[in-house]
């Protein structure tokens, strides 16, 4: 572990006011021994510098698949006051409202039977994937600033879904405060082409049967028993959303010397909440979170007419457990010294995680609390938990995102063969599509940290409880 | 003229040395576009930019986040940058081919340009800068 921070309990750590200079709060972070070991000094430091800026609040958090990012970690939680607090689009990042959806089917492995190669050939045709992925669907400057107000209503006003699909995503798949004007035309011009894209890296659609049940009572509440089929959409706001970040990464940075905000990182730039320029940047912001669950609601919607022709089952038995956003800034309440208050909270490759009876969760998942989805890497088991009232202490209600990388894209490429790898998961049984084997390789299960042990973490911290675990039976790599 | 990719754990590190500024300025859009789609070609395609910006830096950030506008917006692959700094003005020709699924749809999407690290140093023989795309 790295000079200069305390452990404070088995899977907690600190990181004292004076690690860097300015610090207004300490830092905190959530790790195992063994997690411990891949722990990046930068991205210590990233959590640190966070913790500098102005209105933080309690403190500068890191879930346990903490790693270098760009501003704040990947992994970074941090919650400002709305008088004395910043918005920082370095504490969103690029893929603004990247996250992840979970569907089950009425299948079992059995029903898959000779099915599978040919299912997931079909899926790959039907949602376009890959770098310059172009969508087969025709979207107006006008649909898409209706697209930018309303998320993914907006699809299910034109029937791609229902709604029930809405209620179960994270601020039922479209945030207020969205402001399509603040869009740019550069934003609007990526955005068009690319709804219902998968996009590349580390995006995909996964095939999945559930494994384990460890909480057999959440599973019923979330419709979930072992042996069933599921699918994964794991996608963001594509080229729309990485403008809008490009665009106010720019324009906040040049209005820092303005406010008089001084700090460590020039990626950390952010304005006050309520200045002109973090205004613009939220209702841009919440139009691109729009954007992305309107995306993964085209998506999901193009897989469920592959399983419909593939299985003839009907639409509706394919259920959408939930949908949550990785990286977002949010209004929300909380308690603070008693109290519920306002506050900006910004999670960075981190997922909110209410617990049982918090506001903004479906009703009927109330008495169990908010379902996280946490996606594993091609070959790992991804994981479905629910929130808790620990993290509600904690974290400001939130939990990891993933697995966190511990190798980088050049030394996967070198270490990995993308060939073997697919011949070693078709042997587990494992179907894999990629526009080739390369972008195969950087995304091999030994590129991340083992997606087990970032849960496990999570669980025993009492930031969010294990529901099911399943594993991969085939994925498309975007 | 050249780049190389460093170890980045998140992300891809590219190392750019060029002889003079517009060396360096042609190196990192060709390195971004290594990054993307690999292999292309000179077949026609071509695209003017001008742009201004407050110090070499930005102007840097500025036109890689303009090529990677220009790239998705307009389906093409660039492989030879010509380009022209004079002090914070820039004025760059592309040139390229069509994208063309089967061969430049299986590389790594950058997402943006990381202003961490980025400087331009001054060297004995030329100019190097460390760009991080965020991918």
């Amino acid at each position: 572990m790295l000079t200069g921070i305390n452990r404070i309990g088995d899977l907690e750590w600190e990181v004292p006011i004076g690690y860097v200079p300015g610090m207004r709060v300490p830092g905190r972070f959530f790790l195992s021994p063994l997690l411990a070991e891949t722990l990046e000094e930068g991205a210590v430091r990233q959590l640190a510098n966070v913790a500098t800026l102005p209105g933080i609040v309690k403190n500068s958090l890191a879930m346990p698949d903490i790693h270098w990012g760009y501003g704040f970690p990947i992994g970074g939680v941090a919650a400002f006051d709305m008088t004395e607090g910043v918005i920082s689009p370095g504490g969103v990042g690029f893929d603004i409202n990247c996250g992840v959806r979970l569907i089950t089917t009425p299948l079992t492995e059995a029903d898959l039977a000779k099915k599978k190669r040919d299912l997931i050939e079909r899926l790959f045709n039907a949602v376009p994937t890959g770098v310059g992925a172009k969508s087969t669907l025709r979207v107006s400057n006008k649909d898409l600033s209706a697209i930018l107000a309303d998320g993914a209503g907006w699809a299910v006003e034109r029937g791609l879904g229902t709604g029930a699909d809405l209620v179960r995503c994270e601020e039922e798949g479209a945030m207020p405060g969205a402001d399509p004007d603040a869009v740019s035309a550069k934003a609007r011009q990526r955005g068009i082409p690319q709804l219902g894209t998968l996009g590349a890296g580390n995006h995909f659609l996964e095939l999945q049967v559930v494994k384990e049940v460890p909480d057999p009572e959440a599973a019923r509440t979330f419709g979930v028993h072992e042996g069933q089929i599921c699918f994964m959409v794991h996608c963001g706001s594509r080229g729309l959303g990485h403008q809008v970040a490009t665009d106010y990464l720019r324009t906040i940075e040049g209005a820092l010397a303005r406010y008089g905000i001084h700090l460590p990182d020039r990626q950390l730039a952010c304005a006050p909440i309520d200045s002109p320029e973090a205004r613009a940047y939220f209702g841009a912001m919440a139009s691109a979170a729009n954007y992305a669950w309107a995306n993964r609601q085209v998506i999901m919607h193009e897989v469920r007419k592959v399983f419909s022709q593939v299985f003839g089952i009907e639409y509706d038995e394919m259920r959408l457990i939930y949908d949550v956003a990785h990286n977002v800034a949010k209004f929300e309440r909380h308690d603070i010294g008693g109290t519920a208050t306002e506050v900006c909270v910004h999670r960075k490759g981190a997922t909110r995680a209410f617990g049982p009876g918090a506001p903004g969760i479906p009703r009927e998942y109330a008495a169990v609390g908010q379902p996280v989805i946490i996606p594993g890497s091609m070959g790992t088991s991804s994981y479905l938990l629910h929130g808790t009232t620990t993290a509600m202490e904690k974290t400001w209600g939130s939990t990891c995102h993933g697995a966190g990388r511990v190798l980088s894209r050049s030394k996967a490429k070198k270490e990995v063969r993308g060939r073997e790898l697919r011949e070693q998961l078709a042997g587990e049984g494992i179907v894999v599509r990629a526009h080739s084997d390369a972008a195969l390789a950087e995304e091999a299960p030994e590129v991340y940290k083992p997606s087990g042990e970032v849960v496990r973490v999570v669980h025993e911290a009492g930031l969010s409880d294990i529901v099911a675990r399943l594993g991969p039976l085939g994925v498309i790599k975007g | 003229m050249s780049f190389e990719e460093l170890d980045h754990t998140a992300d891809v590190l590219m190392r750019v040395r060029g002889a003079s500024i517009n060396e360096v300025f042609a190196d990192a859009g060709r390195a971004m576009f290594q990054v993307m789609y690999g292999p292309c070609e000179d077949r026609g395609v071509e695209r003017k930019v001008s742009l201004e910006a407050e110090d070499l830096e930005s102007l840097l950030i500025d036109y890689l986040s303009e090529l990677l506008f220009i790239t998705e917006v307009e389906y093409a692959v660039f492989c030879t940058f010509e380009v022209e700094v004079r002090d914070t003005r820039l004025s760059a020709t592309l040139r390229g081919e069509p994208f063309d699924p089967a061969r430049h749809s299986a590389g790594t999407l950058v997402k943006g340009i990381s202003y961490f690290g980025l400087e331009i140093v001054k060297e004995e023989e030329g100019y190097v800068v460390e760009i991080i795309f965020d991918i």
